[in-house]
């Protein structure tokens, strides 16, 4: 049962997705791996929504140059550990939740233990390698992997369900070339926002999510298209064969 | 879509995100029956300045992070540069993004 307070706080979107679905949300435990621009909308969005439980995790600390696009910092959170800055706000945002900041580099040794009784996960990466590992691990834990990625004004998003939709690794066989990526602030906000949709649309059973397709967004031209991306029949974690 | 002209086929081909600084977003094109990705890609790199440069690391390699999908099939699932054509089909070029 929601409280006074609860429905008072989530008004606006009860009148979406009922109180079912608001419960659904406040029992909810997700993972955040990532605390930088993608992570800062997903979890701002997540928590401002009521998903009851967040488990934010990164390894860096702050710095100014983060500050055009990573919205959970104030300029004076320059030097602190991101997900102790991160955890603060979102409690401020939203008491009514619980906020689990996890400063780790994920590894293939604590990637098992980092998704331990979440049921979703949402990719806040800024590389393909740690991706690979955080979404292997989510597929054999059949978690469902909100995928989202950025560069310059461009985005992409698509989200993975174990045993039903393409792998992360058949969606993108291959990383992008790594390195210091140009990031517009707003093309976070865009993507980690869409993101954060996906998620609630998941955790309250309501819409269609972008399974087996992938949002490609191109913020300089105003255009979002949508693909149709099939598996490899050979992949050994998705394939049929 | 079938071809009135029987010996020829025609494709869709859609670019995204940086592709689409050096070629058009969308385009239709026609080849002769027989044609493969092989085929597209010369006519392509021929007809778009820079376009080679961006896909290829070298010639008949294309860049790892090149994905070219055939109606939604990646091309490295299936015979990379040599995967058949056939009429209607739809190709998708799209080089992924990586930042967060």
């Amino acid at each position: 049962m929601l409280s006074k307070e609860q429905k008072e706080r989530y008004q606006r979107q009860i009148s979406v997705f009922g109180e079912d679905g608001q419960e659904a949300l406040g029992k909810a435990r997700i993972v955040i791996a990532g605390a930088g621009g993608l992570g800062s909308a997903i979890a701002l969005y997540c928590a401002a929504a009521g998903i009851g439980h967040i488990r934010l995790i990164d390894c860096d600390t702050v710095e100014v140059s983060n500050l055009n696009r990573q919205i959970l910092y104030r300029t004076g959170d320059v030097g602190k550990e991101k997900v102790t800055a991160a955890a603060t706000d979102l409690r401020s945002l939203n008491p009514g939740i619980e906020v689990e900041p996890v400063e780790t580099k994920i590894t293939a040794e604590n990637v098992g233990s980092l998704l331990d009784g979440s049921d979703l996960v949402l990719d806040g990466l800024d590389n393909f390698p740690a991706r690979y590992l955080l979404a292997h691990a989510a597929w054999n834990h059949k978690i469902p992997f909100i995928h989202g990625a950025v560069s310059g004004m461009y985005g992409q998003v698509t989200t993975i369900i174990p045993g039903v939709t393409p792998c992360l690794q058949c969606m993108v066989p291959f990383p992008p070339p790594s390195g210091a990526i140009p990031i517009i602030g707003a093309t976070t906000g865009i993507i980690g926002s869409i993101q954060a949709a996906e998620a609630i649309k998941y955790l309250t059973r309501r819409g269609v999510l972008f399974t087996g397709r992938m949002l490609l967004w191109d913020g300089l031209r105003g255009d979002a298209s949508v693909i149709t991306i099939e598996h490899d029949p050979a992949c050994h974690e998705c394939g049929t064969e | 879509m079938m071809n009135d002209r029987q010996d020829h086929i025609t494709l869709t081909v859609k670019s995204f995100a940086t592709f689409r600084e050096v070629m058009d977003a969308k385009l239709t094109i026609d080849f002769p029956k027989g044609a493969t990705i092989r085929t597209l890609l010369a006519e392509l790199t021929g007809k778009y300045e820079g376009l080679g440069e961006l896909m290829f690391a070298a010639p008949e390699t294309l860049r790892d992070f090149v994905n070219i999908l055939r109606n939604g099939r990646n091309i490295h699932f299936l015979a990379e540069l040599d995967t058949p054509l056939d009429d209607g089909d739809v190709i998708a070029l799209f080089p992924p993004v990586a930042g967060g």
